[in-house]
């Protein structure tokens, strides 16, 4: 059994574990079943801005060391925090609808800010199919890997900085605003989120791998065997 | 629709795309071989 599979096989029953906690947790009075979105919509956005930050820190690395497993590990990063934005979207949308009544408002920073960074990311995602030379692809992303993380803390600090519909954070350094056994769910979740991600992580990491020795043997074999130029078919 | 419908059709596509993105992978590597 490889590592990969080791490690999505522990990704499952940490994802089987965050489900019954979720399930399982206390509801709010006023919110009802709906509490538990909460439960997926957290651990996916933070999961988001770990995957961006990595996604940083591969490109700067990249930078640096012009080694491609520093652009493998940003481009499997990048492509994890966008799954898991969209995961934080679809879900918040959800809930908002349900408990804001509506599920998308412009006007709120922390909603128009997070769909920035998720469009930006797709950016990143496209610009490296745009780009077939392994070399300028990994620099080209690598420079707006390092540029778009500042979208990040903006994420993340946008409901201090701008009150409007959504709330501020529940869990801050200075004290946990909700109940001890949703905190404690929530904080099971983040941990199995983090478990999907290196596990997806190391997959996508893999995946990459072999698909470069792929190319490398479709180039060698392109070497070898030269189609005839029609100039050289002299019995036609 | 009732609530809990709602919820448990949330989370059943939220973890729908992990599992589905993981089953993606496995297809791409098994169709770059080696």
């Amino acid at each position: 059994m490889t590592r990969v599979r080791v490690l999505l096989a522990i990704a499952a029953v940490a994802m089987g574990v965050g489900l019954w906690f979720a399930l399982t947790a206390p509801t709010d009075t006023l919110q009802g079943e709906f509490t538990r979105i909460i439960n997926i919509h957290a651990p996916s956005m933070w999961l988001a801005f770990l995957a961006f930050g990595m996604t940083a820190l591969g490109s700067a690395i990249w930078l640096i060391r012009k080694q491609s497993r520093w652009d493998r590990l940003a481009e499997a990063s990048a492509e994890l925090g966008v799954m898991f934005t969209a995961i934080g979207l679809f879900s918040g949308m959800v809930w908002g609808q349900a408990v804001w009544g509506r599920a998308w408002d412009w006007g709120d920073p922390r909603l128009s800010t997070t769909a920035v960074m998720f469009f930006v990311y797709i950016g990143y995602l496209a610009l490296r199919a745009a780009t077939p030379d392994p070399t300028v692809r990994a620099r080209r992303s690598a420079i707006l890997g390092v540029i778009a993380v500042v979208q990040v803390p903006l994420v993340y600090f946008s409901v201090n900085m701008f009150r409007t519909l959504h709330q501020t954070q529940s869990i801050r350094p200075d004290g946990i605003t909700m109940p001890r056994e949703m905190a404690i769910a929530i904080f099971v979740n983040v941990i199995a989120f983090t478990i999907v991600y290196i596990a997806l992580l190391f997959a996508r990491i893999d995946v990459a791998k072999a698909e470069e020795r792929a190319a490398a043997d479709i180039a060698l074999a392109g070497d070898a065997v030269k189609p005839p130029r029609l100039s050289e078919v002299k019995d036609v | 629709m009732s609530d809990e419908l709602i919820v448990v059709g949330t989370f059943l596509i939220s973890y729908g795309v992990i599992v589905g993105y993981a089953a993606y992978l496995h297809l791409r590597r098994r169709r770059a071989g080696n």
